[in-house]
């Protein structure tokens, strides 16, 4: 990875220097170190990504709670979607891409080469931008993910050999539908296909068939931005209630959505730079860098 | 024309011209189906209507439109009617009115008046200027009216005059083909009622850009039902001619339906059937398609989902497209060289399997890849994000949401295979028999390798595409030959029909299991 493509130029055009002459560079560091109790679920140290000579992110290093919501927010093209697939290896599925650095989940460096994907995948779940539930009943859709990591045994093989797991899952979809908060519109129609459901219904469909495989972490990458406003209410409750119990990490361009739901906040900048993260408050309130106050303020971005 | 410029959001369409544009479509249509319906002899000079011999009666309904579209036209040049024509009738409707005059020009010079090519040419040329410029020239409603006037007038003029009357014949120099009245003249009337009644369509709107959409709309829409009378009167001609000798001797209690239950048995008092020819035909095509379908979905897959898309792929796409429009004949030399040495040494059924299965192969790969690669990505991801394996996400989601598109490919892929003649002319060919292959009753258990064995599939069968051609070609029982190929060829088209039936019920029943 070249080194002299890591200054943002955006950055060293203008070094804005604060009262002590320090750069804003040199700052960052410390703008973005973020003491929180507990332990950290992600730590991410020292990423770089490039799709091939572009580089997208910057150095990034960020320690990510357990048990609560992290906003990434920042202009369009920054590298939020980029920065949120690093955390499952979704990265690994566009050939441009090429990503260095350290992502610790569990203790281990998941670009590790002898990771298990499979294994990492069903820890760190993800939501994607536009709702894609499967062409599938409602109940396939829930019970896929389970079914294909044999968590639950179906299907003629099973029955036969006096192995079915028919009540495991309906016990399955139930609860995960239930953790998603559409059990209540949709049990009398499991059978249903799911493209029938209305978009903020879907994308529901789709946390619950994410919870259904039991992550630890739930990537969002902008999970409501297709969706009308009674739908995103519905989707911001539903982060709110999932934090209790997953680590739920969320990419949004909405900054009001990022300061009700979020527990901690990053922003990143254009050219991919991590810029300032900390208490959601804090970064909204009282912004230590002056250009994370510009694009907050609306004054850019 | 009293301008309506600050034109109604509803277009008012109970005016005088409405209703004379109305019937003057009407009128057309009419006309034109039963022109049609000359041409292809269904309905013949001899038949009248309404007292008038039929092409009379057409070249009538021809004169009455012409006259209506130009009134049309007139009323709304002198405010007669609230019309909101352009300045022209645009310049490709004043170049095919052009190419008309050129046309019509071209005949009268060089048949009528006799002059040379120098001579026919320049006067069509100069015709197809003259129109050309008058039409564009002149504005949308006379513009577009008077021209198509003109040519139902005249078309209704030649029949009417007795020029074109069924007794017209013409031997154009160099064709050694005769044009006769009985097949000009309902022809010449059809084009001509079609152009009068896009006239009239386009006066109904009140011409301008409504008055194009409309007249666009009804040229399309007369295009299509065409099509279709085209092919519903090949179906009908093929059923006519063979429905009759396909059900001599049927009864439906007790059940007995002999030219499909009996083979041939040379045998005077027994109705020669084609139960061999149906069954070879099917197991033909279940051949192929087993041995066809599989390895065209495999290679599909790899090519889309695992290959890396590049210059092997590219050339693997030019090949199969290649391969697609290979003459069957040369997939039958193929086998007639390579398999039929290979496996019996004599013509068989299994070559005749393996050589329609490679034909299905590039279409099935084809349409595979088009279905699988519109598999929205986003499934893709959705399962990979769960830790779905590749392999996995394929099977349980790839290719059942790509099932509808691979069974189009092989719906498509069986219609042409199955009414194949010239591969089954080289590697099966089986004459007319009495018994059926017996392929399921013929599998054996043997002690040495491969352990099976199957004589009826190393056997040569009957098909019923070349039975068909045999039939005609040699005349089998010299007197009733003709009747026994139209009840073959009408069964081959309900077999055909059958294949495709059975695709298409899969393939909605897969669609609807895939959509809400
Ligand atoms: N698949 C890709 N191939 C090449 N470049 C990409 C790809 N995805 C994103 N990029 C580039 O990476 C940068 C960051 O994109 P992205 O992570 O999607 O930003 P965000 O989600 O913040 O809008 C952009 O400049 C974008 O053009
Ligand atoms: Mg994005």
């Amino acid at each position: 990875m070249s080194e002299t493509k890591s200054i943002d130029p955006e950055m060293t055009d203008e070094p804005r220097t604060t009262t002590t002459g320090e750069s804003d560079e040199e700052l960052r560091a410390e703008w973005t170190a973020y003491d929180f109790e507990g332990d950290p679920k992600l730590s991410v140290d020292g990423l770089d990504v490039h799709y091939g000579d572009e580089q997208a992110l910057h150095d990034i290093s960020i320690e990510i709670p357990e048990r609560s919501v992290t906003a990434l927010i920042g202009p369009s093209g920054c590298g939020k979607s980029t920065f949120l697939r690093c955390l499952n290896r979704m990265n690994d599925r566009i050939r441009a891409a090429t990503v260095s650095g350290d992502v610790t989940f569990e203790g281990r460096n998941i670009y590790e080469d002898d990771i298990d994907l499979v294994e990492l995948r069903k820890r760190v779940g993800m939501v994607f931008q536009s709702p894609n539930p499967f062409p599938k009943s409602i109940r396939d859709n829930i019970a896929y993910g389970p079914r294909k990591h044999g968590d639950v045994r179906t299907g003629l093989l099973a029955k036969l050999t006096g192995r079915d797991d028919a009540a495991r899952e309906e016990e399955l979809v139930e609860e995960s539908l239930k953790q998603a908060a559409l059990w209540e519109e949709v049990n009398d129609r499991l059978d249903d296909n799911a493209l029938g459901l209305s978009g903020g219904q879907q994308q529901r469909l789709c946390i619950a068939r994410c919870l259904a495989v039991d992550p630890e972490v739930i990537l969002m990458d902008e999970p409501a931005s297709a969706l009308d406003p009674i739908a995103t209410a519905k989707i911001e409750d539903l982060i709110g209630d999932l934090a209790q119990e997953y680590t739920v990490v969320i990419v949004t361009h909405n900054m009001q959505q990022a300061a009700r739901i979020s527990d901690q906040t990053a922003v990143f900048l254009t050219g991919g730079h991590l810029v300032e993260y900390g208490d959601t408050d804090q970064v909204f309130e009282n912004p230590r860098s002056q250009r994370v106050e510009d694009y907050i303020t609306g004054k850019f971005g | 024309m009293s301008h309506t410029d600050e034109s109604a959001l509803a277009a008012e369409r109970t005016g005088t011209a409405q209703r004379l544009a109305s019937a003057v479509v009407g009128v057309g249509l009419v006309t034109f189906v039963l022109s049609l319906l000359s041409v292809a002899r269904i309905l013949t000079e001899e038949t009248t209507l309404l007292g008038v011999g039929l092409y009379d009666f057409l070249a009538l309904g021809a004169l009455a439109m012409g006259v209506g579209v130009v009134v049309l036209g007139v009323g709304s040049r002198t405010g007669a009617f609230e019309t909101n024509p352009d300045d022209t009738p645009g310049l490709v409707t004043a170049a095919l009115f052009g190419v008309g005059a050129f046309v019509v020009a071209g005949l009268v010079a060089s048949q009528t008046l006799g002059l040379g090519t120098l001579g026919w040419f320049a006067l069509a040329a100069v015709s197809f200027v003259v129109a050309l410029f008058a039409v564009a020239l002149t504005p949308e409603d006379i513009g577009s009216t008077l021209p198509a006037g003109g040519v139902a007038v005249g078309a209704a003029a030649l029949v009417l005059g007795d020029v074109l009357a069924p007794g017209f014949a013409w031997e154009p120099v160099g064709f050694s083909a005769t044009f006769t009245g009985a097949m000009v003249a309902p022809l010449v009337l059809a084009v001509a009622t079609l152009v009068a009644s896009w006239a009239a369509a386009k006066a109904y709107e009140g011409y301008g850009s409504r008055g194009r959409q409309t007249g666009a709309y009804l040229l399309v829409g007369i295009n299509a039902v065409g099509i279709l009378t085209v092919l519903a009167g090949l179906l009908a001609f093929i059923a006519l001619k063979g429905v009759g000798p396909a059900t001599q001797g049927f009864s439906l209690v007790p059940f007995e339906w002999p030219f499909v239950t009996n083979g041939y048995s040379y045998q005077p008092d027994i109705v020669n059937g084609v139960y061999p020819a149906i069954v070879g035909t099917v197991w033909l095509v279940v051949g192929a398609v087993i041995t066809g379908v599989p390895v065209a979905v495999a290679a599909a897959l790899f090519l889309t989902e695992y290959a890396e898309q590049g210059r092997f792929v590219g050339a693997v796409e030019i090949a199969t497209n290649g391969l697609w429009s290979t003459p069957s004949v040369v997939y039958g030399l193929f086998g007639y060289a390579f398999l039929v040495p290979r496996l019996g040494g004599s013509t068989s059924l299994v070559s005749g399997m393996l050589v329609l299965g490679f034909m299905l192969m590039p279409l099935c790969l084809i349409t595979s890849r088009e279905a699988i690669k519109a598999v929205p990505d986003e499934y893709r991801d959705a399962s990979a994000a769960l830790g779905v394996s590749q392999w996995e996400t394929i099977r349980s989601v790839v290719l059942p949401a790509a099932l509808p598109g691979v069974l189009t490919g092989v719906i498509l892929g069986v219609g042409r295979i199955a009414g194949e003649t010239a591969p089954i002319l080289l590697v099966m060919a089986g004459g007319l028999r009495d018994d059926a292959p017996d392929v399921l009753g013929s599998f054996e258990f043997t002690s040495a390798a491969p352990y099976v064995a199957n004589d009826a599939l190393l056997q040569s069968a009957p098909a019923l595409p070349y039975q068909l051609y045999a039939t005609i070609t040699a005349g089998v029982s010299a007197e009733n030959a003709a009747e026994f190929g139209w009840a073959t060829a009408f069964v081959l088209l309900v077999v055909v029909l059958s294949f495709y039936a059975i695709g298409i019920a899969s393939r909605i029943y897969f669609r609807r299991r895939l959509n809400a």
